[in-house]
């Protein structure tokens, strides 16, 4: 080994040896943990145990599910909502832009503790604003906490409240990006507003919605505090239960750490497979 | 009342010598809700005794409890205070995981003899072998307590209900009678509460006595779900966590509350500007002169073998519960139920309740928990818990055709789980 890679390794070594107790071992740990029966003390080699439950488990599937319901249904419309919101941000014809920009990107700046507790309050059915409002138009008031589709709503409605605006201040750099005289040379060739939104602004913003659609899928797969925090532990029982919050109630509530192992690797390798088919339906056309 | 058993008063004695022993330090308790208040309300009583112990109570809530518990288990017994509370429905999974995680009280001077003052269904959670890992706490047998004008205003009487059916029929006409108030609340969010105390009630839980078989779909647990869903059908059971409750109880817009008798203290210290208005009775049956008694929760003190002040700590708890002084000041002022014995035969037990309209309510209460069938936890309760709360969901929102359909599936799903049979 050359001297001054050696002088490098010895910088790194405080790092690495950090990296190798808190990343590295745990992830190898965990693996050899997945082929351990821990219902019981003492723990045994069972390969089958855990896995060959993971492969039945419905309450695994239904935290999938759940996941997957809010990944199709809670990124697409948010993501288009923001786009939306981008395009009037950055309308000329808006007052107090920089405030009006800081306003929809706020909830991002918003402790999810605080957010959910509000939340929750907002929601709740006997005394909640919302139902109070939903009353005055006459609407019966939802349980909000305790119908499964109702709490589904709600976390989606929570969490497209918190990231809408994050993901417009994304795209709304995106639009500035691109050139006025794209615009101008279509104005002048009397193409209409909308035609020129759907064939030059879409299509021009496309990698950064991209950006966008992956940092949100990601999220989703990650999602653990509003199920926590606003539905009780993903209740009314495990309708809004995503994949991390099962993860965390094998490993930390009923303590079978060699399932939640199992699960855990389940987890990452459905995030590589998503991350695969995004990668793939965003190459470049040509 | 209970008969008194001699060696309850044994244990009285044995306790109180371990006062001679001047300890003096600080401990650490962690708890939740009225019961930390409970724990709080013995500190005075406790140092009269031993006035170089400081106490200190810390209230993180009954789930907070639980999860920063087995974390710091998990974690070698790092971060733990000196005594913890335990629900015993949750106690086992402690002792299964972490056998090493608690100290045997035996050791402390727990002997069998002050273990005897206590009822069985009690201790059962709390010892393996020869080792106990815990002293019994209050215990939780169910009433029933409701607002005495609501019922009245409908022309209820509370005597004449005797079975659910009934119980919805008060409901409709107590809700028609009071505008904007509801007969119940029941935590279908996150919890199964009325399921469980219906389910004990009909002599049935999730498992078996003996804790090695699953039973949650036997006739008396598809009986229970039944009725919690026909009393949510019929719109007199509705959706309420702890909180709401609370907020409910204040807002007077509930009419009675279905819990174990420690929410008494709950009631009382929540709403003080509504003395006189409430009463209690005995939970509703199934049938017509079906049983009419059921424990939910009820709890115990565990010392934590990282503790640095063990004995201190055993000076504590051995006051606070095991002795009638101890037991009595929480029943007193906050209602949590003893399940030490001899505090049974207190005769603040015997007297009139000004807060419920005089009635000498834990006559009423305790005079049901001799009848109580013992429920067994078992270390696996968190995982049939998860699964019942999801069939619970499903049924209600009539994703089964019939309860039995729904239980078989929780069985054979917490079966899956646990690899336990499903009992015959």
């Amino acid at each position: 080994m050359r001297a001054t890679t050696r002088t490098a390794y010895g910088f790194l070594t405080p790092y690495l040896l950090i990296f190798a107790a808190f990343w590295v071992w745990p992830i190898i740990y965990s693996f050899y943990l997945s082929f351990l029966s821990t219902r019981v003390q003492p723990w045994t080699f069972n390969p089958t145990f855990n896995w060959g439950r993971l492969i039945i488990d419905p309450a695994f599937f239904n935290a999938f599910k759940n996941t997957m319901i809010i990944l199709v249904i809670q990124v697409p419309v948010m993501i288009a909502l923001a786009t939306l919101l981008a395009v009037l941000l950055n309308s000329h014809l808006l007052k107090a832009r920089g405030i009006m920009r800081f306003a929809f990107f706020a909830p991002v700046v918003v402790g999810e503790v605080a957010y959910a507790a509000v939340f929750r309050l907002m929601f709740q059915a006997d005394f909640g604003v919302i139902n109070k409002l939903l009353a005055l138009v006459g609407v019966a008031p939802i349980s909000w906490s305790s119908n499964p589709t109702a709490a589904m709503a709600l976390i989606i409605t929570a969490v497209t409240w918190r990231w809408v605006g994050y993901n417009a201040i994304i795209i709304l750099s995106g639009l500035q990006s691109i050139p006025e005289d794209v615009y101008e040379a279509a104005t002048l060739d009397k193409v209409s507003k909308t035609r020129q939104f759907f064939f030059i602004t879409l299509p021009l913003l496309r990698p950064i919605i991209l950006v966008c659609v992956v940092l949100s899928v990601i999220g989703t797969m990650q999602l653990f505090a509003e199920p926590f925090l606003i539905t009780n532990r993903g209740g009314p029982g495990g309708a809004t239960e995503t994949l991390g919050l099962f993860l965390y109630r094998q490993g930390f509530t009923v303590l079978n750490f060699g399932y939640a192992s199992a699960v855990a690797y389940t987890i990452a390798a459905i995030a590589i497979v998503i991350s695969v088919i995004n990668f793939w339906l965003g190459r470049d056309p040509k | 009342m209970r008969p008194t058993l001699g060696c309850a008063s044994l244990a009285l004695v044995l306790g109180m010598t371990g006062g001679a022993l001047a300890q003096s330090g600080e401990i650490t308790i962690w708890s939740w809700d009225v019961a930390a208040s409970s724990l709080q309300s013995t500190i005075e009583g406790f140092n009269a005794q031993y006035p170089d112990v400081t106490v200190t109570v810390e209230d993180l809530g009954n789930q907070q409890v639980f999860d920063r518990t087995l974390a710091g288990c998990a974690a070698g017994g790092s971060g733990l205070p000196d005594i913890i509370s335990i629900e015993n429905g949750e106690a086992e999974i402690f002792w299964n995981q972490f056998p090493d995680c608690f100290a045997n009280l035996r050791d402390l001077g727990y002997t069998e003899e002050m273990a005897s003052g206590f009822p069985d269904f009690k201790r059962t959670e709390l010892e393996v072998g020869d080792v106990a890992y815990g002293m019994p706490w209050d215990s939780g047998p169910v009433a029933m307590f409701y607002r005495r004008d609501f019922y009245e205003n409908a022309g209820v009487d509370p005597e004449s209900i005797t079975t659910w059916g009934d119980f919805i029929e008060a409901g409709q006409a107590i809700a028609e009678a009071n505008p904007g108030v509801v007969m119940g609340q029941a935590d279908f969010n996150g919890d199964t509460e009325w399921f469980r105390m219906l389910a004990n009630e009909q002599g049935c839980g999730y498992f078996t006595g003996e804790g090695d078989a699953i039973a949650v779909n036997q006739p008396g647990c598809v009986a229970a779900l039944e009725a919690v869903k026909e009393m949510a059908d019929a719109g007199i059971l509705v959706a309420g966590n702890w909180d709401e409750r609370i907020q409910a109880i204040r807002a007077e817009t509930v009419a009675s509350q279905l819990f174990g008798g420690w929410y008494e203290g709950t009631i009382r210290s929540n709403a003080p500007e509504q003395e006189g208005l409430w009463g209690v009775y005995e939970m509703p049956s199934v049938t017509e002169d079906g049983p009419r008694a059921a424990n939910l929760g009820g709890s115990a003190l565990s010392i934590t073998n990282t503790s640095d002040n063990k004995e201190a700590a055993w000076a504590y708890v051995n006051y606070t519960l095991g002795t009638n002084e101890g037991q009595v000041t929480m029943l007193r002022v906050f209602g949590l139920v003893p399940s030490l014995l001899s505090a049974l035969d207190d005769p603040y037990v015997e007297e009139g309740q000004p807060f419920w309209g005089d009635q000498a309510i834990w006559v009423d209460i305790l005079g049901t928990l001799d009848r109580v069938v013992p429920s067994r936890g078992t270390p696996f309760f968190g995982d049939a818990q998860a699964i019942i709360q999801a069939t619970q969901t499903q049924y209600i929102n009539g994703g089964f055709e019939s309860a039995q359909a729904a239980l078989d599936d929780a069985a054979s799903q917490i079966a899956l789980v646990t690899g336990l049979p499903i009992a015959e």
